[in-house]
């Protein structure tokens, strides 16, 4: 019988041979895809996603069992993606860029407050562009924003997991997809 | 009044992440409010084309990637790998480049660290006072033939007296 996953952790823990090898090949894929999804670059998405399986190795007698593997696991990705994400604007601002991302809670979204652009409802927009041009936008949300919807809309968490992924409330969660996907639909001309 | 619409729970309610109580109190709006429902339904929309169109990362070699993580957290487990990162720290980096700067400066006479050009002048000149004491014969040189002669100046005759 295949052991679940949080057996899988605790014989890490206990420093069980082969149980960190077969962890690592059980999620490989979704980590790599959402620190993709969260920093846009192939090689930190790499990076990160490595780092947080060497953390699971070092942490994994921490987990406590009360919440999924998966939403103990992702937590440390997402932190790593975050973490990442806050030097890679910290070395911007260094050399003296101005970070058009900025998600502080004080700091207003510059995708919200730009205008939607002007869209003909006659000629509407045709789908392959569409697609493209909705996962472009994502790109343009706040890292947080990103996340809530990469977790939500593609890997389907439900508000209570992205919450602990997040370490935020569920209000926050809601707020956040809120805010972001209300944004999307207004970049895409689909106020009504 | 938007503050008692129920924005917020509409994606939830689309994704069935509601407790029964919350999904009866936002059916019970929906109900009412055609635009909360219109909301609703755009919420909807949008978030199958996510689900459907989400762009795949750029692929990786699995195996290598297995490789290379064995690789950093033996690095890691071993010690080594803390070593390593602790060097290459930018306060530890920084200050070991200030300590060579400064055994480097210090290794240098003190007339090339300062910017005062006379200083450097009086430098070169120390290095010259045998020229100097033969100031008088030295002043006779031609000098195109300067540089021939300097290097013998203590192979010269005495310059005669008249």
């Amino acid at each position: 019988m295949e052991s679940s996953d949080e057996q899988l952790c605790r014989a890490v823990a206990e420093r069980e041979p082969g149980a960190f090898d077969l962890l690592v090949e059980r999620y490989q894929e979704r980590a790599y895809r959402i620190a993709w999804s969260v920093l846009r670059d192939r090689e930190d998405a790499r990076d990160c996603s490595q780092e947080a399986f060497i953390r699971l190795h070092e942490s994994a007698g921490s987990f406590a069992g009360q919440s999924k593997f998966s939403t103990w696991f992702y937590r440390i990705l997402v932190n790593c993606c975050l973490d990442q994400q806050r030097r890679r604007r910290g070395w911007r601002r260094l050399v003296g860029w101005r970070d058009q991302r900025a998600d502080g809670p004080d700091e207003p979204d510059p995708v919200e407050q730009a205008p939607a652009p002007f869209t003909d409802p006659v000629d509407g927009m045709d789908t392959e562009r569409r697609m493209t041009k909705v996962w472009a936008l994502v790109d343009e949300l706040s890292p947080q924003q990103r996340a809530a919807v990469t977790l939500s809309c593609r890997e389907g968490l439900a508000t209570k997991d992205i919450a602990a992924v997040l370490n935020v409330s569920e209000a926050t969660v809601r707020v956040h997809l809120h805010r972001a996907l209300s944004t999307l639909r207004r970049r895409l001309g689909d106020e009504g | 009044m938007k503050d008692v619409h129920v924005d917020e729970w509409l994606i939830d309610h689309v994704r069935g992440d509601l407790d029964p109580a919350d999904r009866a109190r936002v059916d019970v709006h929906l109900a009412a409010c055609a635009d909360c429902l219109a909301s609703r339904e755009r919420f909807a929309v949008l978030m199958t084309e996510l689900a459907r169109t989400a762009p795949a990362p750029p692929p990786i070699h699995w195996g290598a990637y297995r490789a290379d993580l064995r690789e950093r957290l033996e690095r890691r487990t071993s010690g080594h790998g803390r070593l390593w990162a602790w060097l290459v720290q930018p306060l530890p980096a920084l200050v070991a480049a200030g300590l060579v700067a400064v055994l480097v400066l210090s290794g240098l006479p003190t007339a090339v660290r300062t910017s005062d050009p006379i200083a450097l002048d009086n430098t070169i000149l120390a290095t010259r006072l045998d020229m100097i004491a033969r100031l008088d014969v030295v002043q006779q040189l031609d000098l195109l033939e300067d540089f021939n002669v300097i290097g013998e100046l203590d192979e010269l005759p005495e310059p005669q007296k008249s």
